[in-house]
């Protein structure tokens, strides 16, 4: 779970910019609840993405809250770009493991 | 529940210290001081930590109440949800070491231009009477001023790039922010002697109000970097993860 909260917190942030616990909120609802965050553990998350120049922060007024957004920036969409392909060929290649339904080809000769 | 008695036992620990702060009544708050407590690091990077802690607490007990829970249970559904700050400390550490570590490695590497400054004045010191010259193992300690600086601006160049957007592709060395600390210990150490022979150069030299500026911009220059490589040695010595 660890090791994919980069590529988490980069896609509930592909719509437009979240405070801290909007993003956790998105994250368990995109999940349908499936996925349960220790919730402490994102901020150093955020923060470390912001060092990296994957993402941008600036307080903004949420309803009368004065919050800190996090937004993508150019490179931040890049490396969820990347993310996303990466975990495709990963459940790629496990499923045509545990889902053998065609023939292996090439191993045969 | 048991993320309350971790609570407690941090608390008890920082109420036992010289420090006795207040404990504060309200769980959230007892949460964010046992949680603040525990951190080191750059003070406007630590607040900006603290203050968005807070918020996202405030935010998951507001969450609660909305959905029925009274304010008291809420506030221990949120905390638990959060995570014991023994069990977070370590990962929030470790941004605070980083982030002091690179304001240690910038304000190191300001060394340099004073240093090559001294260097100059110095010099010109040397040769700006035909009757008085510069003692040899001046000149040596000199260089040895500027080898210091110029190895102080190498690491803090290599741990800002190796800390900053290479960090996207590279590991960072587990070491760095104590090779940072030390660094800038030894280039501080170095700008207060700059500062020491460039007061006591004043007395021979014909440019002596140049000297004594020289000198108390090297002394400033110690102030600053001694005072982050101490906070950047104490964070170095924190666990992280």
């Amino acid at each position: 779970m660890r090791g994919h909260l980069d590529g988490l917190l980069l896609a509930v942030l592909e719509p437009g910019p979240l405070h801290g616990y909007a993003i956790i909120a998105a994250v368990q609802q995109r999940s349908g609840g499936a996925l349960e965050l220790r919730t402490g553990t994102i901020y150093p998350a955020l923060q470390r993405l912001e060092r990296l120049g994957l993402l941008k922060s600036s307080w903004d007024s949420v309803g009368e809250r004065r919050r800190r957004c996090y937004e993508l920036t150019e490179a931040g969409r890049r490396s969820l770009a990347h993310e996303r392909n990466a975990w495709q060929e990963f459940t790629t290649a496990i499923g045509s493991v545990l889902n053998p339904t065609t023939p292996s080809t090439g191993l045969a000769t | 529940m048991s993320t309350g008695v971790g609570m407690e036992t941090s608390i008890g620990a920082a109420a036992s210290g010289k420090r006795r702060p207040a404990v504060p009544s309200d769980p959230i708050d007892a949460y964010v001081a046992a949680l603040a407590d525990s951190l080191r690091g750059p003070s406007r990077t630590k607040s900006r930590l603290v203050a968005e802690i807070r918020d996202g607490l405030d935010d998951a007990v507001s969450a609660h109440t909305r959905a029925g829970v009274p304010y008291e249970r809420a506030a221990e559904l949120a905390v638990r949800d959060f995570g014991s700050p023994d069990h977070l400390a370590p990962t929030f550490q470790y941004e605070l070491t980083i982030a002091q570590a690179r304001r240690t490695a910038r304000a190191a590497a300001l060394t340099v231009p004073l240093a090559v400054a001294c260097w100059l004045l110095i010099w010109t010191a040397s040769h700006d009477t035909a009757t008085w010259q510069l003692p040899r193992t001046t000149s040596l300690l000199t260089v040895h001023l500027v080898a210091v600086a110029a190895v102080a601006s190498v690491l803090a160049a290599a741990t800002l790039a190796a800390t900053g957007r290479l960090a996207r592709w590279l590991p960072t060395p587990h070491r760095l922010p104590l090779a940072v600390a030390w660094t800038g210990t030894a280039a501080s150490i170095a700008m207060a002697i700059a500062a020491l022979v460039l007061v006591t150069l004043s007395v021979v030299v014909t440019n002596w109000p140049l000297a004594v500026a020289a000198g108390a911009l090297a002394a400033a220059s110690h102030a600053v970097v001694a005072s982050s490589a101490r906070t950047c040695r104490q964070c170095a010595r924190l666990p992280v993860n």
